[in-house]
C-alpha cells in the first residue's frame, strides 16, 4: 500500500498537545497549541513519592490522555480511539485509515523514533505521533519534535506501539471524527480556566497543585537523606530541570504555554485581566526557569550542601506563593 | 528580515555581540569572539565551545536578560541556539517585533 497524505508537518511544545492539534487543524478547526493546553486544563503540578516510583519526582501536567478527553469533551469533538493487544490487528487498522486518507494519531515509545537523534532517544512510553501515510513499508510520520516530516519502518513502528512496560501504548491510536462548525470557544476556555483554578488550589489532595508546590519546597530538603551518595543526589537533583525543560513542557514546566492561553483566553473573552495575568504568568515562568538552571548548575557541580538545598528549597516554596496567589486571582477574572 | 539581508556591519555587531554575551556568561576562557566561527555548531561533539546543556539555559537566560526574549520551547530552543548565526537570526526577527 503506498498513500501519503497532503498533511501539514508543524513542530509543537509538547507532543500530545502538538499531535492533537495537528489532526484538529487538519480537520478544518482553527485552534493553536496553547489553547488546547489551556482548555483542557493542562496545567498541573504534583509531588509523587509513592512506593510506585523509586525516587520522588514532580509532574507539571495534567495524565497523559486527559488533555484528549477534555478537548473531545468541551469542543464536543468525536474522537475514534482503539486499543489492540493484537499487534496484527493493531497495524491492519491503521493501514486501513491510511488507506482511506485519515491521519492518525499514535501512542507510542518515543526511544523507537529512529529519525530523532541517538542522545534524545529514551524510553518513555507515552510520546504521540501522526502517522500521515505509508510508502514502501515505511510509514509516513509527522512528530512534532522533530522538523521535517520522517519515516519509520513497520518493524520499528510495531515495536514502538506495543512497547512493553508503565503506561504501555498497547497500539492506542485515534483520530478526530467529527468536529463541530462554528465552535465558540468562549466557555471551553472559561470552563477551562475554572478547573485549572480548582486543581492548583482547591483539591485537598496535599501533594497536588499548590499544596504540591509547597510539599516539593518542603521535602526536597529530606533528599540528602534518601540517596546512596552524592553521585546519587546530584542525579535526582538535575532531573528537576529535565522534568520543567526538557520532557516537552513548553518550557518551565508548562508555565509559558500557560501564560500564552492566557493571552489568546483575553482575547478570545474580551478580558484585559486575563492579560495581566498572562504576563504574571509569563514572569512565574522565568522564576521556575531560574529553579531549573540552580538545579542543574548545583547538580552538575555537585555544589549540594545543605545551604544549597534550603537555597533550592526557598526558591520553589516562593513559586508556590506566587502560583496561590495566581489562580486566586485568576478564578476571580473569570 | 533574515540575516543574511541585514547589513554587512550590523549583522557583524549583532554576531559579535552574541558570541561576547556567550563567553562572558559561561566564563570561557580557552577562545575569543574573534575565534568562533558565526556558523560552528555551539552544541555537539565537535563544538570548540565546548557547550552542554546547562550551558543551553545559561544561553537562554542571557538571550533574556539582555534582549528580553523567551525561548519559551525547548524544540524551539535545540533548533536556535545551533550556532551565533541561528540565534542572531532568531533575535533580528523578535526584536522587530518588540
Amino acid at each position: 500500500m503506498d498513500k501519503v497524505i497532503d498533511f501539514e508537518h508543524k513542530m509543537a511544545a509538547h507532543c500530545e498537545t502538538g499531535t492533537l492539534t495537528a489532526l484538529l487543524n487538519y480537520n478544518g478547526l482553527n485552534i493553536t497549541e496553547p489553547l488546547v493546553f489551556g482548555i483542557a486544563n493542562g496545567i498541573f503540578f504534583g509531588y509523587l513519592d509513592s512506593s510506585n516510583f523509586p525516587f520522588p519526582t514532580i509532574i507539571v501536567r495534567s495524565r497523559p490522555g486527559q488533555v484528549r478527553e477534555n478537548i473531545s469533551k468541551r469542543l464536543n469533538v468525536k474522537l475514534n480511539k482503539w486499543r489492540f493487544k493484537d499487534p496484527d490487528k493493531g497495524e491492519s487498522k491503521l493501514d486501513e485509515l491510511i488507506s482511506k486518507g485519515i491521519p492518525t494519531a499514535a501512542q507510542v515509545d518515543f526511544f523507537y523514533m529512529t529519525y530523532m537523534p541517538d542522545w534524545q532517544r529514551v524510553h518513555i512510553n507515552v510520546h504521540f505521533i501522526n502517522i500521515i501515510g505509508k510508502k514502501d513499508d515505511k510509514y509516513i510520520i509527522s512528530d512534532s519534535y522533530y522538523p521535517r516530516k520522517s519515516e519509520l519502518n513497520s518493524d520499528m513502528m510495531r515495536k514502538a506501539r506495543w512497547a512493553g512496560g508503565f503506561m504501555a501504548p498497547k497500539g492506542f491510536m485515534y483520530y478526530p471524527d467529527e468536529i463541530p462548525e462554528n465552535i465558540d470557544f468562549k466557555k471551553p476556555v472559561i470552563k477551562g480556566i475554572k478547573r485549572a483554578c480548582r486543581n492548583m488550589i482547591s483539591l485537598p489532595v496535599p501533594f497536588v497543585g499548590v499544596k504540591g508546590i509547597y510539599k516539593f519546597a518542603d521535602k526536597i530538603k529530606e533528599w540528602p537523606s534518601l540517596v546512596r551518595d552524592t553521585d546519587h543526589l546530584s542525579h535526582e537533583i538535575m532531573k528537576i530541570n529535565i522534568l520543567l525543560e526538557d520532557q516537552g513542557t513548553g518550557g518551565a514546566g508548562f508555565r509559558f504555554m500557560y501564560a500564552t492561553f492566557l493571552q489568546q483566553a483575553a482575547e478570545i473573552l474580551n478580558n484585559n485581566n486575563l492579560l495581566d495575568l498572562s504576563k504574571r504568568m509569563m514572569e512565574n515562568g522565568d522564576k521556575w526557569r531560574e529553579i531549573s538552571y540552580f538545579a542543574a548548575k548545583i547538580g552538575k557541580n555537585r555544589d549540594l550542601g545543605n545551604d544549597r538545598i534550603e537555597e533550592l528549597s526557598l526558591l520553589i516554596k516562593k513559586r508556590a506563593d506566587e502560583e496561590k496567589d495566581f489562580f486566586k486571582e485568576l478564578r476571580k477574572a473569570v | 528580515m533574515p540575516v543574511d539581508k541585514m547589513p554587512v556591519d550590523e549583522k557583524k555587531k549583532l554576531t559579535h555581540e552574541i558570541k561576547n554575551l556567550i563567553i562572558e556568561k559561561l566564563k570561557i576562557t580557552h577562545i575569543t569572539a574573534e575565534e568562533v566561527d558565526d556558523d560552528t555548531p555551539l552544541f555537539g561533539k565537535d563544538n570548540p565551545l565546548g557547550l552542554d546543556s546547562i550551558d543551553a539555559i545559561e544561553i537562554v537566560l542571557a538571550l533574556k536578560e539582555k534582549y528580553d526574549v523567551r525561548l519559551a520551547d525547548q524544540n524551539l530552543a535545540r533548533e536556535i541556539l545551533v550556532s551565533v548565526n541561528t540565534i542572531a537570526d532568531f533575535l533580528e526577527k523578535e526584536l522587530k517585533n518588540q
